[in-house]
């Protein structure tokens, strides 16, 4: 009987476990195991397939009963997904249900949640821009959070890395807001994104109009035929899977890239509900897993455990992996645990018509859009003044496409008529704002004392919230839009500021974050947590802070470095 | 793998249309409710509105496309119950105002006083009237631009642009 024990648990040992399969945990996959370590990926949803599991990737229109549109019963079932616009019949499969994970809003924050292999990769906008070096030092300068533990320089390479093996789109563009990268042949900007563009060169020296980056094979190398994945072919309807594999995803990329070496275990169905401490060893020595199906509590052990479940839930099994040693959760003698957490400002728009260049439209399909780099307090702080004073700045989108439509107001022959042959209007213009929010020790995250998932787990409590410098923000944003549209002669200027809770970017980030001092942090400048060396943290928890730009470029690059660093250190036997 | 492999692979998925398996059938309409708001002479009627809307010419109408099941489909299953009753009132009203001004039902007279029936209930002070009016007109063109025969013989939907050019001539487009 106790050799049975052994054998099981031997059965149940592995070199490395990364908890979550999606853009982060696919990376940690693919760097252990080319590397040869013997690695369980655990999932908490089910299996995705590259292709395999794509069940509407090649629908027509008419094939959707709704027209995409979901059902009334399942969005009142669902408010919170529903509210994402990916939220759709032909990708609703890919996110969770609202009641497979309540949670406590003690103030309003929408959690969009996509649990299967390949995690929230499946449902991107792809968007991905580096870092600079003026964002890693925005902490130290401005005096927020805790100063980095690293800068450009030390993820520079790492970005690299992952963008020629991810593939990513984009136009070298020579700038210091937002450092080139490896790019594959770049989108084209319309004829009014280029007039805006010159526009606004013309005009302010530190502003920029640039096309978008973005995880397209524009222009496929060898590596990415490797993987089995072609050529972009412009469909746009990359949330349903890409049969060609065009945009990258852990389904297409990194999980099949990992399991073609043999090294990997893949369990879907695996909810992790903690991380094991051993007071003697002093170090985690694997997780416990509930099955998803069964709800029975089966426990993996391994020498080095990557935390990869998005933001939220790192935070939560590592609020949840208490032990005598950490009695408020692993890794946590700061107490900072859970807190400092933040997100991107997404409420404001400008919309826009312009009446130039009628004679010229648009031909196909852009899976991207063009980009607006961070220009405001970049160098330095520049806006002033009580009412207008705010921290750091706002990157935006901006795009410009040819209006068709039909006049619509008559019925019956002349309608169909009309509707038939649609006429081409004046181009349409519009912005959203992408803004950096600063961490707060008062924008938390913590386990409810009695409220509990349907897995069993403690149910999380969020409370995050705007400050006054996101007003502000808000505000400096559509001023300067409509100064910059106005200026460019566009004309019909509509701003909105949506309102919207926390949550809805999608971008949430912090709670396990890094830093210098063990005292006043969680990881150190490798992504371990200070207190538990062998517990790696490499998603959005570990963001000291938020910059501007889309932030998954950023996980994987981090995690491939963070991985490779724990695989130097497991040869050297110090882990 | 050689680009060529790649391709092929994604050839033979293209191939294989699959039926929604379980997990996303999960999401779909299977498992509401079944009730049709409309009877059958509704339905009936109902057909005949989208028809006045979009007529047959020489190519289909929305009535031989069977966009009044499409309208219908929606109310049932996307709106609210509010909107089915002012829908249902609205709907309900049509034949009144046809006996009262052409003394025949809605489904019997010319094109133009279909037309002009409807135009009535967009006018009316009545606001479920008015809410009939936009959701009959607005759904009738949804259904209509998105069906299959229009999609495929009339504005030549490319499921695959396979490009993007952003700023050609007009003429060429
Ligand atoms: C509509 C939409 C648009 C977006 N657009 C962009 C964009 O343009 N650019 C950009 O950079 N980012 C974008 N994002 C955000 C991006 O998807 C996330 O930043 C990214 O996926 C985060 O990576 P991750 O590995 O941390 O989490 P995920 O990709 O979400 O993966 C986490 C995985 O962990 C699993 N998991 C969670 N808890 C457990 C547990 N207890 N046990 C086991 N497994 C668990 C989950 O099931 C999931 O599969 C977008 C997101 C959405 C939804
Ligand atoms: S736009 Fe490109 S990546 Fe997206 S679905 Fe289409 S072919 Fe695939």
């Amino acid at each position: 009987m106790p050799n049975f024990n052994i054998d099981s648990q031997k059965a149940r040992t592995y070199d490395a476990i990364v908890i979550g399969s999606g853009m982060s945990g696919g990376w940690a996959a693919k760097e252990f195991t080319e590397k040869g370590l013997k690695t369980l990926v655990l999932e908490r949803g089910r299996d995705v397939k590259h292709n395999v599991d794509y069940p509407t990737t090649n629908k027509m229109p008419w094939e959707f009963e709704h027209r995409e549109r979901m059902p009334r019963e399942v969005v009142e079932a669902n408010p919170i997904q529903s509210k994402c616009y990916n939220f759709k019949e032909s990708a609703a499969h890919f996110f969770i249900r609202d009641q497979d994970q309540p949670y406590v809003q003690e103030k309003p924050f929408d959690w969009i949640r996509g649990y299967q292999v390949g995690g929230k990769s499946m449902l991107w906008a792809r968007q991905t821009q580096r870092w600079s070096k003026y964002d890693f030092e925005g902490p130290a300068r401005d005096g927020f959070a805790v100063e980095w533990p690293i800068g450009y320089d030390d993820i520079a390479p790492w970005y690299s890395y992952v963008e020629k093996f991810a593939g990513i789109t984009g136009n070298k563009d020579g700038l210091d807001a937002l450092p080139d990268g490896e790019f594959l042949a770049p989108h084209e900007m319309t004829c009014v994104e280029k007039y805006f563009k010159e526009k606004v060169a013309g005009t302010y020296k530190d502003r920029h109009i640039i096309i978008g980056r973005a995880a397209h094979l524009t222009d496929p190398q060898q590596i990415h035929y490797d993987q089995g994945r072609a050529k972009c072919q412009h469909r746009v309807m990359c949330e349903r899977g890409c049969p060609f594999g065009g945009f990258f995803s852990a389904n297409a990329s990194t999980i099949p890239w990992a399991m073609k070496t043999g090294n990997m275990t893949l369990r879907p169905h695996s909810v992790v509900h903690s991380i094991i401490y051993d007071e003697k060893k002093q170090k985690a020595t694997g997780v416990r897993v509930i099955d998803a199906n069964t709800k029975e509590m089966t426990e993996f052990y391994a020498r080095v455990i990557f935390v990869n479940a998005a933001a939220i839930n790192s935070n939560l099994i590592l609020l949840n992996s208490t032990s005598s040693r950490f009695p408020n959760g692993l890794g946590n003698d700061s107490g900072t645990l859970g807190r400092y957490f933040a997100f991107h400002n997404y409420r404001a728009r400008i919309s826009g018509e312009y009446e130039g260049f009628l004679d010229t439209t648009t031909d196909g399909r852009r899976p991207n859009g063009s980009y607006i780099p961070r220009f405001r307090n970049l160098y330095k702080q520049e806006t002033s003044g009580p009412a207008s004073r705010f921290l750091r700045g706002y990157a935006a989108g901006f795009s410009a496409h040819r209006r068709s439509g039909s006049d619509r107001d008559s019925l019956g022959a002349s309608l169909k008529e009309s509707l038939l042959h649609p006429e081409l209007g004046n181009w349409s213009v519009g912005s959203h704002m992408m803004g950096e929010t600063i961490p707060k020790e008062s924008n938390y995250l913590a386990l409810d004392p009695s409220l509990k998932d349907p897995y069993g787990l403690p149910q999380l409590k969020i409370n995050v919230a705007y400050d006054d410098n996101d007003e502000k923000m808000v505000k400096d944003y559509l001023e300067q839009m409509t100064e910059m549209f106005t200026m460019a002669g566009f004309t019909n200027l509509r701003t909105s500021d949506s309102k919207q809770a926390p949550g809805l970017d999608i971008h949430e980030m912090g709670g396990v974050r890094m830093g210098k001092d063990p005292k006043t942090s969680m990881l150190n400048k490798w992504h371990q947590l200070h207190e538990v060396p062998n517990v790696f943290v490499t998603d959005g928890a570990s963001m000291t802070s938020t910059s501007t730009q889309n932030p998954s470029l950023t996980y994987m690059a981090f995690t491939a470095r963070a991985a490779n660093h724990a695989v130097e250190e497991m040869k050297k036997k110090n882990l | 793998m050689q680009r060529r492999t790649a391709l092929k692979n994604v050839a033979t998925t293209l191939a294989g249309l699959a039926a929604l398996p379980a997990w996303a059938n999960g999401w779909n309409q299977q498992q509401l409710s079944k009730t049709h708001f409309l009877t059958p002479a509704e339905d009936t009627l109902l057909a005949e509105v989208v028809e006045t809307i979009i007529p047959a010419t020489d190519t289909p109408g929305a009535k031989e496309l069977g966009v009044h099941r499409f309208v219908q489909k929606m109310l049932d299953d996307c709106y609210d119950q509010k909107a089915q009753e002012s829908f249902k009132a609205g709907l309900a009203a049509l034949d009144g105002f046809s006996q009262q001004i052409f003394k025949k039902p809605f489904a019997e007279g010319t094109a133009p006083q279909r037309i002009y029936i409807l135009e009535g209930t967009e006018l009316s002070d009545d606001p479920a009237k008015k809410a009939f009016f936009g959701m009959v007109k607005n759904l009738t063109i949804q259904g209509y631009m998105n069906s299959e025969y229009v999609m495929t013989n009339l504005t030549h939907y490319e499921m695959i642009p396979g490009r993007f050019h952003g700023c050609v001539p007009v003429e060429k487009a």
